[in-house]
């Protein structure tokens, strides 16, 4: 009885953990029973290119939602450093990859000024941030599909090392390299304090709004980054690029156990609700299930997730 | 003697105004300063017809949100009440006939009440709540339709034109937008839900059920978008729309915040709003006839949504998740 309360107590305090755990197995499971292509080596390779560029963009929404903040122009900023690269490339060389991060992390800056500075709300400041990004990615590609020709370029991504495409160790680098930042670096402690609680971060001598730009303009670095690799990946594209990705991307992150009450999780947790997700993702596909029925189930999965992780005990008013 | 005390009162009524509603000294500059710069376009009937028409858009879009805003919470969900309710009409129609325009308030309504009992219940913040909704909304929409528009035929009565230049539907808004302010400004609920957008904890210790309170804004705001998608059902073509625009989310959001409701809550309203929607509607048009690059203009209102966002935002303090 007693060790039975004792494993319940247990499940209890790391649902968490095992709650995405379990659903990242029976997902596989689910959809190699359906279809038995899904972890052949040519099903593998869909599903890691599916989540390489996903997980980087995620690592970095991670850290905002951390803050208990939320980064809603991460697809826009992605739009824009990819279609940087595949419009200027010509024109610059590799040069093209330092411009497109500079202009992602100068938007990042931005989203942090109005957030910490202005103090308007995360959500509206970088829905407004977004609104301008997606204008300006409109400007400079007419609204047209570009082709990336240069092969250099296409191999950052593309290239095969030990049977999977080099964007997969690109993601397992950055998603290190943040767990590495939350879990050993003073930058990660102070996200989780500026997320758990802000005044008293404050108090023990955090810059807390300082940090909170630092914050915003990493996410906006991870998705430029994630942009750029993604451009590799796909070898072209046009505004459509990240189109659907804001319900998915937030439900990932918040699938690994981020909630966004802010101050729990971390970067290590969202591998696994990039798993879920994208892999959900790319089954749906494999079944032949439509954009628009994936869209019913990814904003269900959202409100499922966000309902699931938020910590309601540290919160007594919530708009 | 009697004009100088007239003059007296009227200057300073004319300062208390222009001080409470800064956003009417934006609006005459725009209309003075597109009329002078293109005056053979901007300063035509069919333009501020089409205006209003604009303004008629945006109003009903941003009227209940804006009775959320005052709560200081935040509903994104109108757009996809009115596309999924606009393929709703289309399914209904061949059992309930014309009284399948009916299902939108119907679906307003419950989609307000579910946000509402979510949101109070499952304490999610609201704007990823009916984020999400709305995206669940968009998917069902092209699910239904099978991924084409649906045109629906025989709801052209309701915006034909009675007025030359003067747009049916704009005279249907009126009485919605009446009962809107009604509500807000001359009733108990509303007052409360002004009280509980300035400061929520307060009202709770004074005794007012909270969660009630907030259940039945949302209520109110699914009901009134319900209501006027009645209008923008047949305003805006009369076809149950597939593609989910981010501009249709964004800027009623803009109309409410130029208006002068701040996000932060407990103060502006619904009045406000239709100040802020025919700024809006203003600049649009004004941009439009400018004659500028289609990808310039969507840059432009870009930088005006962060302008009116940065300045409605202005004191919030202490707000940690939004």
């Amino acid at each position: 009885m007693a060790r039975l309360l004792l494993s319940r107590e247990w499940l209890r305090r790391n649902m968490t953990t095992v709650g995405p755990m379990v659903a990242a197995i029976a997902i596989i499971a689910g959809f190699q029973v359906i279809n038995p292509f899904f972890l052949s080596y040519q099903g593998i390779t869909t599903l890691v290119y599916a989540m390489s560029y996903f997980l980087i963009a995620a690592c970095g929404l991670t850290f905002v939602i951390m803050t208990g903040s939320f980064d809603f122009s991460v697809p826009s900023v992605l739009k824009l450093a990819a279609l940087l690269c595949v419009l200027y490339i010509d024109k610059l060389g590799f040069l093209v990859i330092p411009l497109a991060l500079l202009i992602s992390v100068g938007f990042g800056f931005i989203n942090g000024l109005f957030v910490a500075k202005f103090n308007v709300p995360s959500f509206m400041a970088t829905l407004g941030v977004s609104v301008v990004v997606e204008g300006i990615a409109l400007y400079l590609s007419k609204g047209f599909l570009h082709m990336m020709y240069d092969e250099t370029f296409r191999a950052l991504a593309t290239t095969f090392i030990a049977g999977l495409p080099s964007i997969f160790y690109w993601a397992m680098g950055i998603w290190i390299i943040s767990t590495f930042i939350a879990m050993c670096m003073p930058f990660g402690r102070h996200t989780y304090a500026v997320g758990g609680n802000p005044i008293g971060a404050r108090l023990s001598g955090i810059n807390v709004e300082r940090h909170r730009i630092y914050v915003f303009m990493l996410s906006s670095f991870f998705a430029g980054l994630a942009g750029v690799l993604y451009m590799a990946q796909l070898g072209g594209g046009s505004m459509l690029i990240g189109a659907d990705m804001p319900i998915p991307l937030f439900a990932s992150v918040v699938a690994g156990g981020t909630a966004l009450t802010g101050g729990v999780g971390g970067p290590h947790r969202t591998l696994l609700g990039v798993i879920i997700i994208t892999w959900i993702q790319a089954g749906m596909l494999m079944l032949a299930i439509g954009r628009d029925t994936q869209m019913v189930i990814f904003g269900l999965i959202a409100l499922g997730v966000a309902i699931a992780t938020i910590d309601r005990r540290r919160i007594k008013i919530i708009k | 003697m009697k004009i100088l005390g007239r003059n007296r009162l009227i200057t300073p009524v004319i300062i208390q105004t222009l001080k409470a509603h800064p956003v009417i000294l934006a609006l005459i500059a725009l209309v003075v300063m597109f009329s002078g710069l293109y005056p053979e376009r901007f300063l035509t009937p069919l333009n501020f017809s089409t205006i209003l028409r604009q303004l008629v858009t945006l109003t009903l879009f941003a009227l209940g949100p804006s009775i959320i805003v005052v709560t200081g919470s935040l509903d994104l969900s109108y757009v996809g009440i009115w596309m999924l309710g606009g393929i709703l009409v289309w399914l209904l129609m061949p059992i309930l006939g014309m009284f399948s325009i009916l299902v939108i308030p119907l679906l307003g309504l419950a989609t307000g009440l579910l946000i509402g009992v979510i949101q109070v219940k499952g304490k999610i913040p609201s704007f990823i709540l009916t984020l999400s909704l709305l995206v669940t909304y968009w998917g069902l929409t092209a699910t239904l339709s099978g991924g084409y528009p649906k045109p629906v035929r025989g709801y052209e009565f309701i915006t034909a034109p009675l007025i030359p230049y003067l747009p049916t539907a704009f005279l249907w808004s009126i009485p919605i937008i009446t009962a809107a302010v009604f509500i807000m400004n001359r009733t108990r609920i509303g007052t409360y839900l002004y009280a509980i957008g300035s400061n929520e904890e307060g009202v709770q210790l004074a005794g007012i059920n909270v969660d009630k309170y907030k259940i039945l804004a949302f209520t109110l705001s699914g009901l009134f978008t319900g209501i006027g998608s009645i209008i923008l059902f047949p305003h805006l073509g009369s076809a149950a729309p597939v593609e989910l625009l981010l501009d249709n989310v964004v800027w009623p959001l803009v109309a409410i915040v130029l208006g002068g409701t701040p996000l932060v809550g407990g103060s502006g309203g619904p009045q406000r709003t239709i100040l802020g929607a025919l700024t809006v509607a203003v600049v649009w048009r004004g941009l439009l006839l400018s004659l500028l690059q289609p990808e310039a203009i969507k840059l432009l209102v870009g930088l005006l949504l962060i302008v009116s966002i940065v300045v409605g935002a202005r004191g919030l303090k202490g707000v940690t998740i939004t």
